[in-house]
């Protein structure tokens, strides 16, 4: 085979935050040939991102060097090239899209301007019609609707999706030899995420250009890679082709991760369901019932402010939780579905519509009469940044609920009770004297956990409570969740985007989409054969593992 | 668009009340409030004459009615659309087109709205040259400064803008006054008012009678201009060096020449003007730019580390084009915010400027008002700068959706 | 009951840490200590009598005779203030206790005091202080309000000018020494920052919060009147305020509190809308907890110390409000006050180039201190408000 496109020798990156030196990315070598993908992929700190970054050399000057290595493009060594012929390839040779579609445009310019600026750049002959034409042609080429409106447009008025496009199409417009996809699809709904990874696939046929893939994904991996190479904490520690390294993975780091993916989770030991109930919905006696639940919120517009229409965030909510059983509550962004886990809780208002908790009515009621039940039913937030307050000691978090709701007789009973449930969690003793900050992300999920637990709730609301973590975290949270539902005879409410985690965990799985329920019955018989076409849809767009 | 401004100004009707009804209040409330005895005592008059003035005063303002009364009599005067009056005070009729009535001075004896035409122009023409001054000074230290970051440059401006923004405006205004225009030290500036007597009779340009002269001054502006730009090649300095040493450069130039050259200069209306102005202003000005200035640095070097920042430098854009093509213009949205909070302070400031230097603007007459508890003079400023506060506001918020298209009227 | 050992990592210590790590921040608060020393100890620094003297063997200090009401209470709350620091206690608890102690304080104080009615200088000149066996002099020898009659016409000199007087600092118009008004004055400028600070705060911390927590109806009528108050300038309202309601030391605390409050309650009010969404509170709100615990412990110390950067600044511009008012002649009468020694400077166009020096520069460096603590502050919280920073002068 001919010289690779890019050829990464011993890259070394370190960066300069203070005094201090971080070896962000430690001796990676890897190679791409035209034509192919390269996945990147780890966890999150794990140094993919700047090992991309240092290949488009866009890490800022004063804070990251390069000790060691060379990248070689087209044979040129990057590292060792003056910026001015740097700037010349960036963009027209090597091109790059990003995580977040929301930030990554500039939202004073329209759409069209920000592309013609790329094409003008780096063909300065070219005329403003001309580049308006080639700019059009390349929306057209990412199957952007109405190219031509969309064309004058500015990024804000485009949809999360559509934007990822506008910013493929900015990559493409000058046609480079290598694309740089830093987790393009992360912050997309997975239907999106679906179509903008064929949308990818597509265009690298059509073009042979190589790509540089970087994602946390393993779904992803499968589909975008010929080959992969597995990070962790800035080295590469396996690199080889896709199928060989998902099948038959060498480095133990390597099979931890894969082990950890939810859809391998259920295969690794016994079933995740012991005493697994299958049972159809409305069986067995409900903890929980939903009757035509409206959480709308007012739209106010004219002189005087009146409501002229609302948000339907939840529309028309029917549903039964049955006791001892978890409800997996799945959707995408904006269906409502974290709206309608707070209406339970009574934390949102409901327009209308009834919510009984064990036959008795919540809506309705005042703070007062709600606090003799709000030990019965609890929540857990999804981001372990603001899930606790960083002023108490987490022995005032646990301890002041039970005091409030008489569980214990004394402080030193209830710390002894908190400590009980700091083991359920495997937590140390010692998490009770100490502040939140000095926790990781997975350890403050857990803690928040706990919050919920010395309640001793009959149901818990977990709302997104893995989104934000690493895979091998969720997988310990998801296999705690489980444990302790049995020790406890929980219900639970899952709410999630992950159908990974759905088919994995739940018993039930009900499906939301803009608002209203539309479809939902056992996890097997949801996710084996779907009845709707949206769920359908969902189920289609997630990356398997397992092509 | 119609309907937002519509909103925005009825919005401003019961803020303008409350603004009045605020300080009326005050008035009312404090020890002595105002009532026609404290406003007679102290003249120097025949007991029937204080008498006739009191009456005169009670009937015309009716200070002898109960305070409710008093604030919706004077409101009725104010506003353009109310009961209209005979000569006798009795109320006759409503209008909507009787005019705005703002009463006349207990001070001065002459019709508010007379004084105020006159004194609000000269604080409005201050407050005008001050605030591009304001934003022109504060983007270019503050755009140096974050292209800076962690340098020399930077932590220099970063320490000396908090210290003029803590310096407070009387002391520099003293000082400026004490050192600059005082026969002691140097007079450079006139020490009050903002135009000579002779102002009046100038050109309005500065002229000189030969065209020698002229010359004289052009060469030596040119000369100084000249050598500005040889240091700046011979030393490789920035563009930041070659601005600022031109401008040194071009006004010693324009200093010497004026030596040189003869005694037939006149200096013109305009340039008597600026003379007269060029110390209020520095006053006025230098708070304002320090605290922008902090925050155009903050706002650039947020934006500098900005996802699409990071996008538009992938594309291959060098540094300096991301800069003034991209960040730039983002970075303006948290300067026009700031520039609705900054005409009050700037009035407040011409408060004192004025007081420092004599100048015969509203902020002088704010204190004279309010020290000789002059009614409707104290109402009528407090409602007029708020009203200007308001506008500055709309203003404002108006600037913001023509830089930042995400947000619309409604 | 078992000893355990709680980490020492708490958000406040974290914080001041951070925020002690410059070195502006050290001088600032090094300045604002040694304006504490002078404005508790002025007495003793700057008074026309002895501090001591023996005199036919009879030991007396005059000093101690003619202390005024004010100068013992706020002795009594220094030495109330260095006790609760040495004594471990909670916050609160120490709050609390020196809101008492400096209460009872002030009631002996008014009850049991009587210091003599009147004060003529000049006696302190005569032979009786004068000859005695020794005496201790304070290092000033004048005190703020001693107008040097004896000394025959006095008026503005510039330091070191008179020949048989030493005046480090000059004189001021009245004849009284500008170095032992300016110790004096730095009790009032600091009593100024603070207690106009905290009628503000509390009135915003107030008001901010119910708009913040009861939105609604209470919510637009609180922004009407945080509008009302912001539109007019605040230096013009002070200006009324000050003109109709007379010149004493409280009314100007209390009524550039009263002036100053919006921008707190609007800061609250920010903040509580900003608090009530996050989760922990969330949390507390679905575990049931009351709501004064809602709102104490779980918002409120959370909204506090974004808080103390405003503080800080507002601290700097009351300050500053006062010396403006006193600029302007609007000040206080008799009593010392850097803005009204400034105002002395231009007169009758001669330039007193010490009277803007002296005074201008105590105003310029404790604003000028306390921005900068305050901006320690902020950049120690969240780098990210520092975006936030207003015009607030």
């Amino acid at each position: 085979m001919s010289q690779p496109l890019l050829d990464v020798r011993n890259l070394h990156t370190h960066l300069h935050p203070g005094n201090t030196v971080v070896k962000a990315v430690d001796d990676v070598s890897f190679s791409i040939p035209r034509g192919e993908t390269f996945c990147l992929v780890g966890e999150s700190g794990s140094g993919k991102s700047i090992s991309a970054l240092s290949v488009i050399r866009l890490l800022p000057h004063g804070l990251a060097s390069h000790p060691k290595g060379e990248i070689l493009f087209n044979g040129q060594d990057l590292l060792r090239m003056p910026e001015a012929d740097l700037r010349n390839i960036r963009g027209s040779q090597i091109a790059m899209i990003f995580q977040e579609p929301m930030t990554s445009l500039n939202p004073v310019f329209t759409v069209g301007e920000q592309i013609v600026e790329a094409l003008q750049l780096h063909h300065p002959d070219m005329n403003d019609a001309e580049a308006e034409e080639r700019a059009i042609l390349a929306l057209e080429q990412v199957q952007l609707p109405k190219v031509r409106e969309r064309f004058h447009d500015y990024p804000h008025q485009l949809s999360g999706g559509q934007r990822q496009r506008v910013m493929i199409a900015m990559a493409l417009a000058c046609e480079p030899e290598l694309l740089i996809a830093d987790e393009p699809t992360t912050a997309l709904d997975v239907t999106v995420q679906a179509e903008i990874l064929r949308l990818m696939r597509k265009l690298q046929d059509d073009t042979g250009m190589s790509t540089l893939f970087i994602t946390h994904d393993f779904g992803v991996v499968a589909q975008m890679a010929q080959q992969v190479g597995v990070m962790q904490r800035g080295k590469l520690v396996e690199v080889g082709r896709t199928a060989q390294v998902l099948r038959n993975p060498q480095h133990a780091y390597t099979q931890q991760l894969l082990a950890a993916v939810p859809e391998n989770l259920g295969k690794a030991g016994s079933s995740p369901h012991p005493n697994s109930p299958q049972q159809g919905l409305g069986k067995g006696e409900a903890i929980l019932q939903i009757r035509d639940l409206n959480v709308w919120f007012p739209i106010k517009k004219g002189i005087f402010r009146h409501t002229v229409d609302h948000v339907r965030a939840v529309d028309g909510v029917s549903l039964d939780i049955p006791k001892g059983q978890i409800v997996a509550l799945v959707g995408e962004s904006g269906c409502g579905k974290t709206t309608l886990g707070r209406a339970v809780l009574q934390l949102e208002k409901p327009t209308s519509g009834s919510i009984r908790l064990q036959g008795q009515e919540l809506t309705g009621l005042s703070a007062r009469e709600l606090r003799p039940l709000r030990p019965k039913m609890q929540i857990v937030f999804q981001d372990p940044q603001s899930s606790l307050n960083p002023r108490l000691l987490i022995e005032t978090t646990l301890t002041e609920p039970m005091q409030v709701h008489g569980i214990g007789s004394g402080h030193e009973e209830r710390i002894e009770l908190a400590s009980r449930v700091l083991d359920d969690l495997q937590l140390p003793r010692d998490t009770l004297w100490r502040y939140p900050h000095e926790f990781s992300g997975g350890q403050r999920q857990r803690i928040g956990l706990a919050r919920a637990l010395v309640l001793n709730p009959e149901f818990i609301v977990c709302d997104e409570i893995t989104s934000a973590l690493d895979v091998s975290v969720q997988a310990e949270i998801l296999q705690l969740l489980l444990k302790i539902r049995a020790e406890r005879h929980l219900t639970l409410l899952f709410i999630t985007h992950n159908i990974g985690v759905v088919e994995y965990l739940s018993d039930q799985t009900v499906v939301m989409y803009k608002g209203k329920v539309v479809e939902q019955g056992a996890t097997a018989q949801v996710c084996g054969s779907p009845q709707d076409a949206y769920t359908q849809k969902l189920l289609a767009a997630v990356p398997r593992l397992m092509v | 668009m119609l309907t937002y401004l519509l909103r925005r100004l009825l919005l401003m009707l019961p803020t303008l009340l409350g603004i009045t009804i605020v300080v009326f209040s005050v008035m009312v409330m404090s020890p002595g409030g105002i009532s026609a005895q404290t406003l007679v005592e102290g003249s120097d008059m025949k007991p029937q004459e204080k008498q006739a003035l009191l009456d005169y005063y009670n009937k015309r303002y009716g200070l002898d009615q109960p305070p409710p009364i008093q604030y919706l009599r004077w409101l009725n005067n104010v506003s353009p659309v109310g009961f209209t009056q005979d000569e006798e005070g009795a109320y006759t009729g409503f209008s909507f087109s009787k005019g705005m009535d703002l009463g006349i001075s207990f001070m001065y004896g002459r019709p508010v709205g007379e004084i105020l035409g006159e004194r609000i122009p000269i604080t409005l023409l201050l407050n005008v040259i001050t605030l591009p001054l304001i934003y022109v000074i504060a983007i270019v230290l503050g755009v140096k400064a974050a292209t800076d970051r962690g340098g020399r440059f930077d932590v220099g401006s970063s320490v000396s803008m908090l210290a003029l923004w803590s310096a407070p405006t009387m002391l520099v205004g003293v000082l400026l006054l004490g050192f600059f225009a005082n026969v002691q030290y140097v007079q450079w500036f006139p020490t009050a008012g903002i135009s000579s007597r002779a102002a009046q009779d100038m050109p309005f340009l500065p002229h000189w009678d030969s065209l020698w002269d002229v010359l004289k001054v052009f060469g030596c502006m040119s000369l100084g201009m000249v050598l500005a730009v040889t240091a700046v090649r011979w030393a490789r300095l920035s563009v930041w060096w070659l601005g600022s040493l031109l401008l040194c450069g071009g006004v010693t130039g324009i200093a010497l020449g004026m030596q040189f050259a003869g005694d037939g200069f006149v200096r013109g209306f305009l340039f008597d003007r600026l003379w007269h102005l060029f110390l209020p202003i520095v006053c006025l000005s230098y708070g304002g730019f320090a605290a922008l200035a902090k925050l155009t640095r903050t706002s650039v070097l947020e934006n500098l580390h900005a996802d699409y920042a990071r996008t538009a430098r992938a594309k291959g854009l060098a540094e300096e084009d991301v800069l003034w093509k991209h960040v730039f213009r983002n970075s303006l949205l948290p300067l026009i915010t700031v520039s609705a909070g900054l005409l009050p302070s700037l009035l407040a400031g011409s408060l004192i400027v004025e007081n420092i230097f004599s100048i015969n603007g509203m902020g002088q007459l704010a204190v004279e008002a309010v020290k000789g508890r002059d009614r409707e003079m104290v109402l009528s400023i407090t409602w007029v700068s708020g009203f200007l506060t308001l506008v500055g506001y709309l203003i404002a918020d108006f600037c913001y959706t023509l830089v930042d298209p995400r947000v619309t009227y409604d | 009951m078992t000893k355990h050992v709680v980490s020492r990592e708490s958000f406040s210590r974290r914080i001041w840490l951070k925020t002690w790590q410059g070195m502006g921040v050290r001088f600032a608060f090094a300045w604002i200590a040694v304006l504490v020393c002078m404005g508790v100890f002025a007495p003793f620094l700057a008074n026309s009598m002895p501090l001591l003297m023996s005199k036919g063997g009879v030991i007396s200090a005059p000093v101690l005779a003619y202390l005024t009401r004010e100068d013992v209470v706020v002795l009594g709350m220094f030495a109330l203030a260095v006790m609760l620091v040495l004594v471990p206690l909670g916050v609160g608890k120490r709050v609390v206790l020196f809101v008492l102690g400096t209460a009872l304080v002030t009631i002996m104080v008014n009850l049991l005091l009587k210091p003599p009615a009147v004060m003529i200088y000049d006696q302190f000149r005569s032979p009786t202080y004068t000859e005695a066996d020794w005496r201790i002099m304070p290092p000033i020898p004048y005190a703020p309000q001693d107008y040097l009659r004896d000394f025959g016409q006095t008026g503005l000199e510039a330091p070191l000018e008179a020949a048989d007087r030493i005046h480090l600092m000059g004189t001021e118009e009245n004849g009284a020494d500008v170095f032992s008004r300016m110790i004096h004055a730095s009790r009032i400028a600091l009593s100024i920052g603070l207690i106009a600070t905290g009628i503000a705060l509390v009135i915003g911390i107030v008001l901010g919060g119910l708009m913040g927590y009861f939105s609604g109806v209470a919510d637009m009528l609180g922004m009407r009147l945080v509008e009302i108050f912001e539109s007019i300038p605040t230096l013009f309202l002070l200006l009324t305020f000050v003109a109709f309601f007379g010149r004493s030391l409280y009314m100007m605390m209390i009524i550039i509190g009263i002036t100053s409050w919006p921008g707190y309650a609007r800061y609250v009010r920010a903040e509580f809308l900003k608090l009530r969404k996050q989760e922990y509170v969330q949390a507390a709100v679905a575990s049931g907890l009351p709501l004064s615990s809602i709102l104490f412990r779980h918002m409120l110390p959370n909204g506090v110390a974004p808080l103390l950067v405003g503080v800080s600044f507002g601290v700097a511009s009351a300050i500053l409000a006062e010396a403006t008012l006193s600029f302007l002649g609007l000040g206080l009468v008799d009593a010392p006050s850097w803005g009204q020694m400034l105002n002395q400077a231009v007169k009758s166009s001669t330039f007193n180039w010490w009277m803007a020096a002296f005074p201008g520069g105590a105003i310029f460096f404790t604003v000028f201190a306390y921005n900068l603590i305050g901006e320690a502050f902020r950049d120690a919280i969240d780098p990210q408000l520092s975006r936030k920073a207003g015009v607030t002068a």
